[in-house]
């Protein structure tokens, strides 16, 4: 079982010449007056694990409905493998999706159930068995082959939607919150059988998920979405650590803001300042940014290193009082109040089972941090 | 009714709530039924004679009598107006369910604000009695009714169709009055189907029509089944649109009874009539569970 | 005997039988349309006896109420043949207390000498209304179809499968009623009016099988608006029925001309009778009722609204001078002649005879 992928050697997305195979054009729709998708264009590349985070309501399975075909864009085009199927009805499209809510034929046993999809292209009865029985082992549920769906716990009928959606070979897999209806332990698990039967298959994989743990354990790339749009897109890591916009950093993840204004820029640093830390703080940040600029200073709770005494020459350190402490096992969460009474967040891994000296409440303290450690957020 | 504690609780009485309403108004009436069916005509008050006899003395004596369940098998007419009572159901039913479902699965799609309308326009013609339902009918096929002057008017027919005493009347009398019985209980199924399994079903290559011959259809045939139920039973024993709208060549079972018990004054043979009728009628129920309980046990 | 209108209305009222009634309720069950408008009203102001008015559409209706036992009625109209005849025997009836009624000695002694052949001495039944069923039909229709010499007072034209067949088109009707069909068929076929043997009503049955094709349809009562319409050409009816419908044709003024038969091969007359229940609740003023019938000025408006003659000769000079001349209401001496009563088949035999009916009718 692989932990988290590693996209290095093939990051399809930046090749420009390639064609991606799912290619979305300014993809608007609209219910009445409320636009569930918003001018959305992007592309999804082939053997991508791709997934569309964001919370209830903003759009993200509207945009699966109509790749799969269900919805229709009010505006735009909508291409798969370079075919225009914006007005292709679902059942003609090479895609297939996992519902939500598995949508499981209850009047048919499981291998009836796989097994659906092909009848309908007309693959003859010997062929199917054996794809089915293929199918079964893949997802290890060959002993339920005779069973209806009522017969079946949760985690086994999500086993049967995978594999009845996988089943005729879709160029695309359409997943819709594929884990939702798991109890947490079981969901962990399947993530990596999601990720390895992916990458066995090398079937494009697109899911919604409003789970951002999900979203980070198994996707090659991540569209983070608000209110019908599409705040960034990148791989797990760009987004957690390099988070283009306020809403971005603050949706993955704990982080903590500091708003305040460019005062100078050199090479490769700026300087802002923040009234609420009442310092300036130094980041590195490479685009362009004109002094006088408001922007947001953006700091995870991990990146925050405690001392106790102020440094000489070292930038970006906070004095405060630690005011609550949280114990969550692995990690403990600090919040401390600066002088101008905003809270700052950390976090320590508790690697002694027993410190020597642990920080306590109405601790004074010392919080710094690099300037690579942190980001400027201008949106 | 098998108690499963030695202990009287609540939830015994409840059930004994329906088990005694049963008891006391289908299996009591029944074993009257069953008795009179026994027994022989008289003229007398009532009708029939007692089972149990005093012969001489105080000497009792208890005379079943199955003639007349013999007669029923013997004489051709009853099986023939038992096969005229199971075509003209089954006709019946299989029509009123072509016109039930299209009207149930469009109600059940159609917009949530007009869903209740709808259905009040289905329940609406309850409001005004069975008879008067009929009666109308009687007005619109009749010679000179509704139907035939219209036509006459439009130039589309030179004499009167005679519609008014022929079998085609008395179906769509019974087609008009059981049409609800066949809307209401598929509503109540398609409105429960989960419209994802279309969803996958389309989403796993598969056209409209095939969908709702592969997903809807059998996912609603509960609701096919109740509604055949309430058309098919009561239609058997029907009586009054046979004998207003039809003709004198409609030979069915309630009729008949009519027939022996007012005509005949035969009260065991129209009672025979009644029992043949209700085994007739059980039969397909008993197989029904059988068969649900074959195939619930049939799985793993 | 009346019509068999739409017979499933009564027996929905046969489900709330009358209830037991206090002193001077009067609980009467009579066919239906078969009383004058204002004979209740009178009756109760004369007497100071409420009634409590029920109506039946069918002798079948009214006997299985009285079957069931405690109809809770005071009095009743069966038909003398073959109802009255078979509730007397079954003890049904409680016998008239005759000093209580008044102007008995004015029925006619013909009609109570042939009741008495069914009711000994007279002891149960008043007469009430007499008529007989014949055949009604379309003048100059079928005289259009079989020519000046057709047959015009004979079974034949209801019978003959010749002449049925020329009429079919017309429209040929038979009453749904099995004694009075197969009894006509076998006057029609020279057998004996009662022959209800086995035999007997296989030939009656088979005589109707041979015209059944063609005849229109099996109802009491249709035929009045059908005649009237010119909708049908050959009716078997009751005379009052036939009547009516020659009256309505007069009315609307639409040119149809219907005229009532009595075949010379023969026809069959019925009464109504008044009867009271062996366990009627008051008879008391069921007698008064009976008394108040009695009476010539009574009855004679009943029989100018009801189309019927009474039996009462009393009466008679002071019925309408139009219904009173009209020979079928009161028909003339060789009419009578050729009127015989109903035959009262057995038990067993009316269950030969109504399951035979069906047979027929269904063309089983």
């Amino acid at each position: 079982m692989s932990t988290a992928r590693q996209f290095k050697p093939e990051e399809p997305w930046q090749a420009p010449e390639g064609e991606p195979i799912v290619r979305l054009e300014n993809v608007t729709k609209r219910f009445g007056a409320f636009y569930a998708v918003d001018d959305i264009s992007l592309n999804i590349h082939a053997g991508e694990f791709f997934s569309l985070l964001g919370p209830s309501g903003c759009g993200k399975t509207t945009l699966l409905r109509m790749l799969a075909g269900f919805e229709t864009p009010t505006s735009g085009r909508l291409l798969i493998d370079g075919q225009d199927v914006t007005d292709i009805p679902p059942y003609e499209r090479p895609v297939n999706m996992m519902f939500q809510s598995y949508a499981l034929f209850p009047h048919m046993n499981v291998a009836d159930n796989i097994a659906f999809g092909l009848k309908q292209e007309g693959m003859p009865k010997s062929e199917r068995q054996d794809r089915v029985a293929e199918l079964m082992s893949l997802v290890q549920i060959e002993p339920l082959a005779k069973r209806k769906p009522h017969q079946l716990s949760g985690g086994q009928r999500q086993r049967v939607a995978l594999a009845r959606s996988l089943a005729k070979h879709p160029k695309i897999l359409l997943l819709d919150e594929p884990l939702g209806a798991l109890d947490k332990k079981l969901r962990e698990q399947t993530q990596f059988e999601l990720v390895n039967i992916q990458e066995r298959l090398g079937i494009t994989f697109v899911v919604v998920t409003h789970d951002q743990e999900e979203a980070m354990t198994m996707s090659s790339r991540i569209a983070l979405m608000h209110e019908g749009r599409i705040e960034q897109v990148d791989p797990p890591r760009r987004l957690y650590e390099f988070p283009s916009t306020r809403y971005a950093a603050s949706f993955i993840g704990s982080v903590n803001l500091f708003d305040g204004y460019v005062t100078e820029q050199n090479d490769d640093q700026v300087r802002v300042q923040c009234d609420d830390a009442g310092i300036q703080l130094e980041v590195r940040h490479s685009q362009p940014l004109v002094p006088g600029m408001a922007v947001t200073v953006a700091l995870r709770p991990e990146k925050v290193r405690v001392i106790h005494q102020l440094e000489a020459d070292t930038p970006n350190q906070l004095r405060g009082v630690i005011k609550e402490i949280a114990y969550l096992g692995d990690v403990s969460i600090y919040h401390v109040e600066l002088a101008s009474g905003k809270r700052v967040q950390f976090t320590q891994s508790n690697v002694q089972a027993l410190a020597e000296q642990p920080l306590t409440w109405d601790e004074e303290v010392v919080l710094s941090w690099s300037a690579n450690s942190c980001g400027v957020l201008t949106e | 009714m098998k108690p499963t504690s030695a202990r009287p609780s609540t939830r015994h009485l409840i059930i004994a709530v329906p088990w005694f309403w049963l008891a006391l108004f289908f299996l009591l009436p029944f074993l009257f039924v069953l008795k009179i069916s026994l027994s022989e005509p008289t003229l007398a008050q009532p009708p029939y004679m007692d089972l149990i006899r005093e012969i001489e003395d105080g000497f009792v004596t208890l005379v079943i009598n199955f003639s007349n369940y013999q007669l029923l098998l013997e004489d051709s007419l009853y099986l023939s107006a038992l096969w005229g009572s199971l075509k003209v159901a089954a006709i019946s039913t299989l029509f009123c369910l072509l016109i039930g479902y299209p009207m149930a699965y469009a109600i059940a799609r159609s917009p949530l604000h007009w869903r209740l309308p709808l259905l009040m326009l289905i329940i609406l013609p309850f409001w005004t009695s069975f008879l008067i339902r009929i009666y109308a009918w009687i007005g619109i096929l009749k010679a000179n009714g509704l139907l035939n002057n219209l036509l006459m008017g439009l130039g589309l027919i030179d004499s009167p169709l005679a519609i008014m005493h022929t079998p085609l009347a008395v179906y769509i009398g019974v087609v008009y009055n059981y049409l609800p019985f066949v809307v209401l209980p598929l509503y109540a199924t398609l409105i429960r189907l989960d419209l994802t399994l279309l969803e996958a079903a389309a989403d796993l290559g598969c056209r409209p029509w095939k969908q709702f011959l592969l997903i809807t259809l059998p996912l609603s045939m509960p609701g096919v089944i109740a509604g055949a139920m309430l058309v098919f039973i009561p239609v058997m024993g029907e009586f009054v649109i046979p004998d207003l709208l039809g003709g004198p060549d409609t030979l069915m079972l309630g009729k008949l009874m009519w027939t022996e018990f007012f005509s005949n004054k035969d009260w065991p043979l129209a009672s025979s009539l009644a029992a043949l009728l209700l085994v007739v009628l059980i039969l397909p129920f008993v197989l029904l569970r059988h068969f649900e309980r074959r195939s619930e046990e049939g799985n793993p | 005997m009346k019509k068999l209108l739409h017979t499933f209305l009564p027996a929905c009222l046969l489900a709330g039988a009358a209830t037991a009634s206090a002193a001077d309720e009067l609980h009467i069950y009579n066919w239906s349309d078969y009383i004058a408008e204002d004979t209740i009203e009178n009756f109760e102001q004369a007497t100071g006896i409420e009634v409590v008015y029920d109506v039946y559409d069918a002798n079948e209706v009214m006997e299985a109420k009285l079957l069931a036992g405690r109809s809770g009625y005071d009095l009743i109209f069966p038909t003398a043949r073959p109802f009255a005849e078979r509730h007397i025997q079954a003890g049904l009836y409680q016998p008239l207390d005759k000093a209580k009624l008044e102007g008995l000695d004015n029925l006619d002694p013909v009609i109570m000498d042939s009741l008495a052949s069914i009711d000994k001495n007279n002891a149960h039944l008043v007469p009430y209304m007499w008529g007989s069923s014949g055949i009604g039909y379309n003048v100059d229709k079928v005289r259009e179809i079989l020519g000046d010499d057709m047959p015009k007072d004979t079974w034949r034209l209801l019978f003959d499968p010749e002449i049925v067949a020329k009429l079919a088109d017309c429209g040929v009707t038979l009453m749904d009623d099995p004694t009075e069909v197969l009894v006509a068929a076998n006057i029609y076929r020279g057998a004996d009016a009662d022959d209800f043997s086995r035999d007997g009503i296989k030939a009656a049955s088979e005589v109707v099988a041979a015209v059944r094709d063609d005849i229109r349809y099996f109802h009491s009562s249709q035929y009045i608006n059908d005649l009237a319409n010119g909708d049908i050409c050959v009716a078997h009816g009751y005379s009052g029925d036939v009547l009516q419908a020659r009256d309505r044709a007069a009315e609307a003024d639409n040119g149809v001309n219907i005229a009532y038969a009595v075949p010379s091969e023969g026809a069959l007359v019925w009464t109504d009778v008044m009867a009271i229940p062996a366990d009627a609740p008051n008879p008391e003023a069921a007698h008064a009722f009976i008394s108040y019938l009695l009476k010539p000025e009574v009855i004679a408006p009943i029989t100018d609204y009801v189309a019927y003659a009474n039996a009462n000769r009393a009466a008679t000079e002071l019925v309408d001078e139009e219904i009173r001349n009209d020979p079928g209401i009161y028909p003339p001496e060789e009419t009578q002649a050729k009127l015989q009563v109903t035959p009262t088949p057995s038990e067993r035999q009316i269950r030969a005879l109504n399951r035979s009916w069906t047979r027929v009718k269904t063309g089983q």
